[in-house]
């Protein structure tokens, strides 16, 4: 310690010490501020007695490591000086000024000089720079950084390069000087060779001589580790990132689901180009009407015009767009479908020509005029010479078809509802509906005066108690006095007349209202709202069955005793013969408003309120064969043609539909059904449109009777 | 038991049991949401629509099979495996055990993509059909910056610059560049590479907006795949063309930024020095040839020139090839440098351009063509057309050498049309298609050997195209005047024949179909459009209800397309109305 001590120099030690005292100074300033400020405010208060008890306690710790560190440097330097004699150091000789030895400078303080020189003379202190001047001493002076204050002598020292190095070196731990090496090899100064005993007596263990398990054990678990090429010692080869990962093309099958490539991003259009024709460029109101539009609408892009390459900004939304393409990527769901891109007429149903269906009514004929109210029946004679035309403005009327000559008013005063000729043509009669009554007038059409239709037409003056007990009540037969016929007078108002094929029954129907049919029913089983007639015998019965539901119409059979109902929602069949209900047909629409029977007598099609007409082959099933939605408004009546392979619906929107619809006697094969023609003509009074339309017996004719008062006549 | 009886929490059956939701996927694997989102970027699995949506509408389903693919992917183990390890580095540096993370870190668990894209691409063809979207997101990567705070890697833009270059130098140098168009996104090139069609976008060369409500986790994700297919079709492409993939490129070329060309003599290099494979040659060659004489283009040109690929193009390749062939353009310094370069070299011109490492420079005598986009240009070479960038798209369009006139400097350019719209399906042809339309139908028409050096009869050729015009529209003319004779001709005689046979039908008014209209005009107050509908009206009665709806939907999809078209002709006789008042 004292060698490595002697090198040292004073200066070092006095810098060393100074930088100690100012680490612990500040350690303790930060610590007891407080105290300090207390403790001066005391001082001046108590005087200097205190300040010798204070000093010691307050620095206790420090002052003792100065001190110590302070003895031994001054012995060391004293040493140094000593020893060291003849050393070069010009420093060394010149020595300390001060000789106030190891006090506190605090009792200097207040005084003028700081210490005594070797004479004994007093050492004045110097005059110290303000702060700011001392600042700007330091500032400006690049050495600053070396000097160092010292107290005792109070003068500045500058460190030299080789004192810094010494420092910084001490402040690090290590030795002072550079060349000290502290891992010197060891040099023994023990004198083995003349030692005559061992230093222990302890025999040598045996792990010296067996090798080690544990050892071994590691060394055999390397040797794996190398054989299984867990351990490599080379470093690995660098592999190139890509190879040919397509190299043998196997027919390899993609695994999973089927994939469904995504769509394709659209290909831009003309208007997204740079500089579009100026045609894509929407105008400013066109732009500005954007803004009116739901978002959904809104166009995404809109098209903009650069006059040079160079003026063409960044695009701000690639990275936007480019993230939604991600997110249709791999969020939205896929699912294959057919695009079809098809010429849409290729749809449309291969028809067979309509040319080859003819003849069908196409254009209009004739006109009937001479109704003053909208006419709402139209009826063919048997024959096919006339028509009657029931109108509500009262009358009805009969006219020449070929000719359009009115033949013969009726004035019945009261708005006609439905008017049905007799099929027979033998018997030129009439029924029609009006009101609650049923007038059977005579036509007067025969040529000579035919006694049976008289005869037919005249009712006993006894009215109908004798009738059967229930329909007696409802219905009265009479003699019709303004013209020859009989009155039929039922409690509700009849809203139809229908003719059996034999000219001798009739049906009525009353579409009473349902609190009626309620009370009605309850009384007996038999439904009253359809009653059939009997001309011959004058009779009326109710029909054997209960109805559920409405009656809206009622049909015979064409050619079997087989009666058809149809409520608002379905047909019922009934046949009369056996009193027996044969089947319902399920029409599926809103309202039924009309129904007709092909002359077979298998197919019935049936016209509704919301414009569909349903075509039904009572062979196949009790659902329609086929729905054809053929106008926007009401269906107000279907006909069939009695030979041809015809039939028509009229309709509410001015128009009647021809079809042909062809049954084949074969019973695999369907009906066909070809929309041939929509005759126009009619006009549309107060929303009502075509009433009625009827074909002509043998013709293929179509009668339309209209809204506009107006009879038509179709004719191919 | 009956068999519809099934007790709860047992087996479904029907779309429950085949369809799954995403949060139950979730549940399924294990796994976390974003995992789950990288495993199905990764694998290409996607959502699919079942019949009957079980748990509702607002749910996305997966199917099942789909879940259990991604159940056994590999892929799935390696990312718990690596959260595990996330987990012990975490543990370790909050441990203090810096050995351990030190230790940790040299082992980060990793993985490949490669398997994936065989399994997504069994053949090589169906990764190239799939590849728009990779390519799109490549390039717009590569025009991206750099961004920390959104995980955007410089290295992995360049990775992303690189392999776009890569795929651009191949298709330039294979000439299989079909068509280009300067949009307002960007421009979109498309390539047509064994028979598919390869469609993408390059944005423009300018700083690029990055929005903030973008999730770029997902689009790293997508890029990751992206990355790896590109690399793999490139590798496979160059080996295709005999080149050595990553390509070795010149780095001062690379220093200047010009990375395209470098690419592009790598590849020339290459075919110079068949034989020579190692790869110090190669850039050795690669160098060489800067020092080739720079006033000798064509020396070049020469190299491009490869008579083994001649054999194998099809006639479109080549009709693209010799476009731009013996052709020397000149880019300026304001222009789209590495749009152009790639553009022109893959029709066949020689370019060069203004900046360093270039090969040959502005005074050079041969060049026929100097694309600049200034208002004016100053000094002018009398040998050389000055012309704006979309001359030349507008010419690789079109097939043919369009007229520079309209395109010349400071001029207002004619429109740019897109050459992905077929102006026939679309029903409104843009007037300046039909320009180009005559000029391509001139250009076929007169095959003629241009004689002697093209661009002294730059004028007398167009004459010759203007008169080749002429004879085909007065030809065109008098054809459609015969054929409309004819057609008056043909229709009197079936008017003649159809009235004979109605005097013979039936003495009452019998009418054939077409004469019927008009008795009927004359009887009852019924239009021909009115007969039109009802015709219409009578098909749609015999559809079915399907047929009908589909049939109305294609009639609607008609009439949208119609009235767009309606709407550009009036903005264009309004245009044209206004230039004639304004004149």
């Amino acid at each position: 310690m004292k060698s490595l001590l002697v090198t040292l120099n004073t200066r070092v030690l006095k810098v060393l010490l100074f930088l100690t005292m100012i680490m612990r100074y500040d350690s303790i300033f930060s610590e007891g501020n407080d105290d300090r400020n207390s403790d001066s405010e005391l001082d001046s208060g108590s005087g200097s007695e205190d300040e010798d008890g204070e000093h010691p306690s307050n620095e206790a710790g420090l002052s003792d490591g100065v001190d110590n560190f302070d003895q031994g440097d001054q012995s060391a330097s004293e040493d140094s000086r000593e020893v060291v004699d003849e050393s070069d150091s010009s420093e060394d000789e010149v020595g300390p000024r001060n000789t106030i030895g190891d006090v506190p400078l605090k009792w200097y303080e207040d005084e003028e000089h700081i210490g005594y020189d070797v004479a004994g003379k007093k050492i004045k202190k110097k005059e110290r720079l303000d702060k700011l001047d001392s600042f700007l001493a330091r500032t400006d002076d690049a050495n600053s950084w070396r000097k160092i204050m010292d107290d005792i002598e109070d003068e500045e020292v500058e460190l030299t390069k080789e004192e810094t190095k010494l420092i910084r070196r001490m402040l690090k731990g290590k030795a002072p000087h550079a060349d000290f090496d502290p891992h010197a090899p060891y040099v023994d100064w023990f004198a083995w060779d003349g030692a005559k005993h061992p230093l222990s007596n302890a025999p040598e263990p045996k792990r010296r001589f067996i090798p080690s398990k544990w050892e071994s054990k590691k060394v055999v678990k390397y040797i794996r580790a190398i054989r299984k090429g867990l351990i490599k010692f080379d470093k690995p080869k660098e592999e190139p990132r890509f190879y040919n990962l397509w190299g043998d093309e196997t027919e390899e099958s993609r695994h999973g689901l089927s994939y469904i490539p995504a769509p394709k991003a659209k290909l831009p259009g003309h208007d997204e180009s740079y500089n579009p024709s100026l045609e894509y460029i929407p105008t400013q109101e066109e732009i500005s009407a954007y803004q009116l539009m739901f978002e959904e609408d809104r166009p995404k892009f809109i098209p903009k015009r650069f006059t040079s390459l160079r003026s063409v900004p960044a695009y701000e939304k690639s990275v936007r767009e480019t993230f939604d393409r991600c997110l249709d990527l791999y969020l939205c769901p896929r699912a294959r479908k057919k695009r079809i891109n098809i010429d849409p007429e290729s749809l449309k149903p291969k028809l067979p020509s309509r040319k080859d269906l003819k003849p069908y009514p196409t254009t209009c004929y004739l006109e009937y005029k001479g109704h003053k109210g909208p006419v709402v029946s139209i009826c063919t004679d048997p024959v096919g010479q006339h028509i009657a035309s029931g109108s509500h403005d009262g009358t009805v009327r009969i006219w020449e078809v070929e000719t359009g000559r009115c033949i013969k008013v009726w004035e019945l005063g009261e708005p006609v509802q439905h008017v049905a000729w007799n099929p027979l043509p033998e018997f030129p009669i009439l029924a029609v509906s009006m009101g609650q009554d049923v007038l059977v007038l005579n036509t007067g059409l025969e040529k000579e005066e035919n006694k049976m239709i008289a005869d037919l037409l005249r009712v006993e003056t006894t009215p109908a108690p004798d009738d059967s007990e229930s329909a007696g009540s409802s219905v009265s037969w009479s003699q019709y006095d303004k013209y020859e016929g009989i009155r039929i007078k039922h409690f509700k108002t009849v809203s139809s007349v229908e003719w059996h094929r034999k000219g001798d029954y009739f049906s009525t129907v009353m579409p009473a209202d349902i609190l009626l049919i309620l009370q009605l029913c309850s009384r007996s089983r038999a439904c009253l709202t359809i009653l059939i007639h009997l001309l011959s015998k004058k009779l009326t019965q109710r029909l054997p069955f209960k109805l559920h539901g409405l009656p809206v119409c009622s049909t015979f059979h064409p050619t079997r005793s087989i009666f058809f109902v149809s409520t608002k929602k379905n047909v019922r069949v009934y046949d009369l013969v056996k009193k027996k209900f044969i089947k319902k047909l399920d029409a599926g629409v809103r309202e039924i408003s009309s129904v007709s029977i092909h002359p077979g007598g298998d197919n019935v099609i049936v016209g509704s309120k919301d414009g569909k007409l349903c075509w039904f082959d009572m062979d196949l099933s009790s659902k329609p064969y086929k729905i054809l939605k053929s106008h926007p408004k009401d269906i107000t009546n279907v006909a069939f043609h009695r030979n041809y392979p015809l039939f028509a619906s009229s309709s509410d929107d001015c128009t009647a539909y021809v079809f042909h619809g062809m049954v084949y006697s074969d019973l695999n094969q369907n009906p066909l059904i070809v929309p041939l023609e929509i005759l126009h003509g009619h006009t549309s009074v107060n929303g009502r449109g075509v009433l009625d339309c009827k074909f002509h017996p043998r013709q293929p004719w179509l009668f339309t009777a209209g809204a506009d008062a107006v009879i038509k006549l179709f004719c191919h | 038991m009956p068999k519809h009886y099934r007790p709860a929490g047992k087996k479904k059956e029907g779309n429950a049991a085949r369809y799954i939701t995403r949060s139950q996927a979730v549940k399924y694997l294990q796994v976390s949401l974003s995992v789950f989102r990288r495993l199905c970027i990764f694998k290409g699995v996607f959502p699919r629509d079942p019949k009957k949506k079980v748990k509702g509408n607002h749910h996305t389903y997966y199917h099942m099979k789909d879940i259990l693919f991604l159940k056994h992917e590999p892929l799935l183990d390696k990312f718990r495996e690596m959260r595990a390890y996330e987990k012990k580095v975490k543990k370790a540096v909050s441990k203090k055990n810096k050995d351990l993370a030190e230790r940790l870190l040299t082992r980060k668990p990793t993985y490949t993509l490669d398997m994936l894209i065989r399994e997504r691409y069994p053949k090589f063809i169906d990764a190239l059909r799939d590849l728009d979207d990779c390519l799109t997101m490549v390039h717009l990567f590569a025009a991206l910056p750099a961004i920390e705070r959104e995980n955007i890697q410089a290295e992995r833009i360049h990775n992303c610059r690189g392999l776009s270059l890569e795929w651009q130098a191949y298709i330039s140098r294979t000439h299989k560049l079909r068509k280009a168009f300067i949009s307002v996104k960007g421009i979109y090139y498309q390539a047509e590479v064994e028979g598919q069609k390869v469609t993408w976008l390059t944005p423009h060369a300018l700083q690029q907006v990055m929005p903030q409500d973008v999730d770029y986790k997902i689009m790293l994700t997508f890029l990751e795949f992206y990355e790896t297919l590109l690399g793999f079709v490139n590798l496979r492409l160059y080996h295709s063309i005999k080149l050595k993939y990553p390509p070795i490129l010149d780095p001062r070329l690379k220093a200047l930024a010009a990375d395209l060309y470098a690419l592009t003599r790598y590849a020339d290099a290459k075919d110079r020095a068949i034989g020579a494979n190692d790869e110090e040659s190669e850039l050795r060659l690669a160098q060489l040839q800067d020092q080739l004489p720079a006033n000798e283009p064509g020396a070049l040109m020469h190299l491009v020139e490869n008579v083994a690929d001649d054999n194998e193009d099809d006639e479109e390749t080549i009709a693209c090839k010799t476009l731009f062939q013996n052709k020397t353009f000149f880019l300026g310094r304001e222009v789209p440098r590495e749009s152009l370069l790639f553009v022109i070299t893959a029709f066949g011109g020689v370019v060069s351009w203004e900046g360093d490492g270039a090969p040959f420079d502005e005074s050079n005598q041969d060049i026929n063509y100097q694309i600049v986009d200034r208002p004016t240009q100053s000094h002018r070479f009398i040998s050389r057309d000055y012309v704006q960038p979309q001359w030349v798209f507008d010419c690789i369009n079109a097939r043919i050498i369009l007229p520079t006139e309209e395109y010349m400097v400071g001029k207002v350019l004619p429109p740019h049309l897109s050459p992905f719209v077929d102006n026939e399906a679309e029903g409104y042809v843009p007037e300046y298609g039909e320009t180009i339309k005559r000029l391509q139908a001139a250009a076929r028409k007169e095959i003629l050997p241009m004689p002697g050096g093209e661009h002294d009869d730059l004028e007398n050729s167009q004459n010759l195209l203007a008169e080749g015009i002429n004879d085909r529209t007065k030809a065109k003319a008098a054809a459609e005047k015969k054929q409309e004779m004819a057609l008056h001709e043909k229709q009197y005689h079936q008017e003649l024949k159809e009235e004979l046979e109605g005097m013979q039908y039936t003495p009452d008014p019998n009418i054939d179909d077409d004469v019927k209209s008009n008795v009927e005009e004359n009887t009852d107050d019924v239009s021909p459009e009115q007969l039109v509908k009802d015709d219409e009206n009578m098909a749609m009665l015999s559809m079915s209800r399907k047929q009908r709806g589909l049939y109305e939907a294609i009639k609607i999809s008609q009439q949208r397309k119609r009235a767009n078209v309606e709407t550009l002709e009036r903005r264009k006789k309004n245009i044209q109305k206004n230039k004639k008042t304004s004149d």
